[in-house]
């Protein structure tokens, strides 16, 4: 009881600073005059949403609303030039835009173009950034992609992205990350910039983050602890939300889908046909300076396993207040609430969708909260300040022999503050500090303290070169262990020789903190029993990439990317020799070096479409001369679009080489049987959507195909993957 | 004219993609008659040494060449306990096993023998009564060999406890 007062006095006064925070810059803020507005369609006439509209020379930006209407407020008298862009639409730049005794309107039209050179990306650099201008490279994954797809998961369309792996729900960009049952990761999921993860294990929770909610999802690949600290050495993914709608919106979407019979009748274990179907209902509106957006998500699946069953309810809802035209303070909540059955490994291969008869009737249940402030200020033309916290409960139990559970309170503030000397020349510094506490009785009751400062300064000259160069220092103290630090600088180059043309090139050193996970677990799970390891320390990485963007009159774009990764003291689960438990260790030096191969055109005024990409990985443990567990080879992943009238046809394909090497300790022990049992990925995916005519409000109907060959598969041992399914769904905005 | 050239290329494409995939990926391992296993006869001779608290036939996949070599990881059948002071016993590994084996080829084959009261994998608390000889080759441990759906039998050990066999590195 007292533990859980001191929680709420310390996440009050959080929030207080926060608050002070904005009241005190508030009654900074200023500026009176005139407004440029405007409204951007695309060539056909149709207005269009979310398009990012930027004034050049300052901080100042924007996005267009559901009519593509745009507005800077009072704006002084002078000379502007204003930069629109949006993903898959071709870049303008509206310069000698004069205000002086009058307010300004636009009407913009954006042409499409398939060449992502155009696109924006937010996180690369903690702020605004063409992705043709950063030093690393970087994927972004549109919101029409997630709802082509009916991806109720972001994890689902990670699987599509060049240089990505899933092993499950865990994440791995270029091989930085093998399957570490939870406990830890190498990629930093944000949330509109806030940092993301449990705070008892340190894993990513994709299944919180409500996909129809979504703008646009942006990954960085690379070591990116100069920038985000601890868990970024591997990179990136920061999840967009959609902008609160300027009127009153309401969106209903709907699917219902179903698995087909397993390719083999012994692995029917089933009598009836498996389901899955969800339901989303969202409202966004704006009040003057006051605006939210509310969404509840219901998804329900029987699941093609036995035990695989699950039923979850997401919530949303994003508010934010402007206090002025350069000040405004957002509020964030996201939940998840979810029952289900558990499925970690097969009983065997005969039965493949059945758990052994130990894990039978295993149950977990799962209550996540989070919630975040963002505060803004644009304190002159030049100065903006940023300031972020965040609150993130994790209360999570089974029911199997053991009863594990954990409760977690993960607290964080960060304040950012970006100078911009001249349209130039940026200084982006911060500091961010992280407290968690946890009590479970698998890892104890164990609290975590982390601190971290960093300063990073871009240049841009006009030659055009674009040099940014920076720091960041992190402190991370885990529980009893002794604290450590580390020092993460990074220098980048971006080159831009011809319009067609961009190279680039980045190299630094990133460290990652174990999680109280890593240190501190002791259970049993299916017959796997974890011991804790209270000398593990962090982990180190060295990063390198060269890469080039080739872009031929809006219609062939492609993409070369090479990188090298050497790390340290990597933690990964291994089996200790001396009794045959699981235990999380620093154990080896890594070397990770591959190449990535981009290439995609557009046919028919960009109606055909097609886009493949392959990425070829290189992954050895130094120590015991082998390949690294779960990175695959080689990775191709393809997809043709073709748009007629109102209908879309589209088919995607990947295929993953088979992984080197697994958990053989898993097989060799008999806890997983027939765990050998792997082979490379090849799944094709077909799609279908029809766009209805009504001219009242915005509708469309999609039907997918996935793995339509029913090809059988793993990604992790023992555990195969979804097999066929169909889906229908239908969205419509009122 | 050329962009009509490459839809046609990509269409062409398209079956040898499709073919790819109308493999089964992974299939279910066949039923098979016979499991891979081994059997055969441990013969005990002279008196047991007092205060021994559990015997057991294991089986290693390499040689135990250094201390390290005894653990969990090289260790590829463990039998169920072995009565103590019986002079004689036949075995089967199929019958049962706390560590099944699988088919393969194994370098050390033994009797150990342990006087701790709790179970424990340290090597310095085991000593090897008896090893496996193949072909009545006594100068080096005799290698098993289980092929695929076999069971090798005539895998029989003597534990001479008068005259114990070499011990491997790390014993007392």
């Amino acid at each position: 009881m007292e533990f859980l007062f001191k929680m709420f006095k310390l996440k009050i006064s959080v929030y207080v600073i926060t608050l002070l925070f904005s009241l005190v810059t508030f009654s900074l803020s200023f500026a009176q005059g005139y407004s440029i507005s405007g409204i951007v369609k695309d060539t056909l006439g149709v207005p269009i949403q979310n398009v990012n509209v930027v004034k050049k020379g300052t901080l100042l930006g924007t996005t267009t609303n559901q009519s593509g209407f745009f507005e800077f407020k009072n704006t002084k008298p002078g000379i502007y030039t204003l930069e629109f862009s949006l993903i898959g639409f071709q870049k303008l730049v509206y310069d000698s835009i004069k205000v002086q005794n009058n307010s300004v309107f636009l009407n913009v039209v954006l042409r499409e173009t398939l060449i992502k050179a155009e696109q924006i990306i937010i996180t690369a650099g903690r702020h605004e950034e063409k992705i043709s201008e950063l030093t690393m490279s970087a994927e972004v994954i549109s919101s029409d992609f997630l709802s082509k797809k009916n991806l109720f998961n972001v994890e689902n369309a990670l699987r599509y992205v060049p240089g990505v792996n899933m092993t499950e729900d865990q994440i791995s960009i270029r091989g930085s990350s093998g399957y570490s049952r939870g406990a830890g990761s190498r990629v930093l999921l944000l949330i509109d910039g806030i940092p993301f993860y449990t705070g008892d294990t340190g894993e990513t929770i994709w299944e919180i983050i409500p996909t129809s909610q979504l703008e646009r999802i942006e990954i960085i690949k690379g070591a990116a602890s100069s920038l985000y600290g601890s868990t970024a050495i591997g990179g990136v993914v920061n999840v967009i939300t959609k902008r609160i709608s300027d009127h009153s919106l309401t969106s209903v979407s709907s699917f219902l889908g179903m698995y087909d019979k397993p390719h083999f009748d012994e692995w029917d274990w089933s009598d009836r046909m498996r389901f899955f179907n969800g339901l989303t209902v969202s409202h966004s509106n704006r009040f003057n300076d006051f605006g939210f957006s509310a969404s509840l998500t219901r998804l329900e699946d029987d699941s093609y396993k036995q035990s695989g069953f699950s039923k979850k309810y997401i919530t949303f809802l994003k508010a934010d207040y402007d206090f002025s035209t350069t000040s405004s303070l957002s509020l964030f909540f996201n939940s998840l609430n979810k029952r289900g059955g558990s499925f970690l490994y097969w009983k065997d291969s005969k039965n493949a969708l059945v758990p052994p008869d130990a894990d039978q009737g295993q149950r977990t249940a799962t209550n996540r909260y989070m919630s975040g402030l963002i505060y803004k200020n644009l304190l002159d033309q030049k100065f903006l300040l940023n300031v972020k916290t965040s609150y993130y409960l994790n209360k999570w139990n089974d029911e199997s022999e053991a009863g594990n559970r954990a409760t977690s309170n993960l607290i964080r503030s960060e304040v950012q503050m970006d100078y911009s000397f001249n349209d130039k020349s940026l200084l982006i510094s911060g500091v961010e500090a992280m407290h968690a506490d946890v009590r479970s009785n698998i890892f104890g009751d164990r609290n975590a303290n982390g601190f971290g400062i960093y300063s990073h300064f871009e240049q841009k000259f006009s030659f055009p070169l674009i040099v940014n160069a920076g720091f960041r220092y992190d402190y991370n103290k885990l529980s009893s262990i002794k604290g450590s630090g580390a020092i993460s600088p990074k220098v980048g180059l971006n080159y831009k020789l011809n319009p067609q043309l961009t190279f680039r090139t980045s190299f630094g050193l990133g460290f990652r903190a174990p999680t109280l996970a890593e240190a501190f677990t002791s259970t049993s799970t299916s017959g796997i029993t974890v011991k804790p390891n209270p000398l593990i320390s962090p982990e180190k990485n060295l990063s390198f990439e060269i890469g080039a963007d080739w872009n031929f009159k809006e219609i062939i774009g492609a993409e070369i990317n090479f990188f090298s990764n050497e790390f340290y003291d990597l933690i990964e689960a291994g089996i200790d020799p001396a009794d045959g438990l699981v235990i999380f260790k620093n154990v080896t030096r890594a070397r990770i070096q591959g190449f990535e191969l981009s290439y995609n055109f557009s046919l028919l005024k960009s109606d055909l479409l097609f886009s493949a990409n392959y990425t070829y990985l290189y992954s050895r443990d130094i120590d015991l001369k082998r390949a690294l567990k779960y990175r695959p080879k080689h990775s191709i992943y393809s997809s043709i679009d073709w748009k007629l009238l109102n209908v879309d046809f589209g088919i995607d394909a990947r295929y993953w080489s088979r992984v080197e090497e697994i958990d053989e300790e898993l097989i060799d022990l008999g806890l997983v049987k027939d765990g050998k049992k792997r082979t490379e990925v090849i799944v094709f995916d077909l799609r279908v959507g029809y766009q209805l005519p009504f001219a009242d409000f915005n509708s469309k109907i999609l039907l997918n195909a996935d793995n339509i060959f029913n090809y059988n598969y793993v990604e992790l041992i023992g555990n195969l993957k979804p097999i066929r399914n169909f889906s229908l769904s239908i969205e419509f905005q009122f | 004219m050329k962009y009509y050239k490459k839809i046609k290329s990509i269409i062409l494409l398209l079956p040898v993609l499709f073919q790819l995939s109308c493999g089964e990926g992974i299939t279910p391992e066949p039923e098979t008659t016979q499991k891979p296993g081994f059997s055969g006869k441990i013969t005990f001779i002279g008196a047991w040494p007092d205060s021994i608290t559990r015997t057991h036939l294991v089986v290693f996949k390499n040689l135990l060449q250094s201390p390290g070599d005894f653990n969990i990881l090289n260790l590829k059948f463990v039998g169920p306990e072995i009565p103590y002071g019986i002079s004689e016993i036949n075995y089967n590994s199929l019958d049962t096993a706390f560590i099944q084996i699988t088919s393969g080829e194994y370098a050390y084959v033994c009797v150990a023998q342990s006087k701790t009261i709790d179970l424990s994998l340290n090597r310095i608390d085991w000593t090897v009564a008896g090893v496996y000889y193949a072909n009545g080759d006594t100068t080096k441990p005799g290698t098993l060999v289980i092929p695929e759906n076999t069971l090798v039998t005539n895998i029989d050990i003597i534990c001479d406890f008068n005259n114990p066999p070499p011990q491997p590195p790390g014993g007392r």
